[in-house]
């Protein structure tokens, strides 16, 4: 185990495939289950599964799921769960994007303090 | 009905921690890294990776109960607040250390993910429970 105090690149790709992966997965399931021709009950679900955006979900999250635990192997937990909140910050902005979801005020505050503990975090190490 | 709920909240907090508990033995176990069949056979060999997944799935399922009943925006503070649970147990179970810079970090991360809540709070008191599904 590398000695607490050094984030590799190993350690740098596997936090920016896990932002990657994990906003993908999200973003992919809300395409899927958004979509509004796909009607109701279980006509909804194989519209779903006809479609490449549920698979691409689920493939994600299983990919995030070997990731996140190469990426908590090689650091402390307790750093690993706070460089993980990016997560939050980075499915908002998609959101924004993507969706054009609104960001309040309060949204902002929120992300913007999310992210700096993030960067205290990171560079503290 | 408000004890509901904080059981609710804490459950999901429970499952939360439990999955990332085993991520991280799991991931020790399996030392060291590489992309290779014999990482995973490492990974799936060993109870721990099991633990992540139970954690995962429960918390799924809490998630889903709790949408439905519970307000939005403290649920989603619970469902991400795991954090200090997380390195309260990895200072006791791992010998990790409270650095400043970790603990800076976490009380803005912290006051950040109440500022989220409060904003999903206030964005869905009119309609409560008008999408709560879509998660």
């Amino acid at each position: 185990m590398p000695a607490e105090g050094s984030i590799s690149t190993l350690v740098a790709s596997l936090w920016l495939l896990n932002i990657v992966l994990d906003t993908g997965g999200q973003l992919a399931f809300k395409a899927a289950a958004g979509d509004p021709a796909a009607g109701d009950g279980l006509a909804r679900w194989r519209h779903m599964a006809s479609r490449p955006w549920l698979w691409l979900g689920i493939g994600s999250y299983v990919a995030e799921f070997l990731v996140w635990i190469a990426f908590l192997s090689l650091i402390p937990l307790s750093e690993g769960v706070l460089l993980g909140s990016i997560n939050i910050v980075a499915i908002m902005i998609a959101g924004r994007f993507l969706f054009g979801e609104k960001l309040t005020r309060l949204r902002v505050a929120g992300i913007a303090l999310v992210a700096l503990g993030v960067a205290i975090v990171g560079l503290g190490t | 009905m408000k004890r509901f709920y904080l059981l609710g909240f804490l459950l999901l907090m429970g499952f939360d921690t439990l999955a990332q508990i085993s991520f991280k033995v799991a991931g020790t176990q399996a030392l060291p890294v590489e992309a290779s069949l014999a990482w995973l056979l490492r990974v799936f060999g060993q109870p721990w990776v099991y633990g992540a997944v139970i954690g995962y799935v429960g918390a799924f399922f809490t998630w889903m109960a709790l949408l439905k009943h519970a307000p939005i925006g403290p649920a989603f503070a619970a469902s991400h607040l795991e954090v200090v649970s997380v390195m309260l147990l990895s200072i006791w179970l791992f010998d990790e250390q409270l650095t400043l810079a970790r603990g800076l970090g976490a009380l803005a991360i912290i006051a950040g993910i109440v500022c989220l809540g409060l904003a999903e709070s206030r964005e869905h008191e009119p309609a409560a429970d008008a999408e709560p599904a879509r998660g």
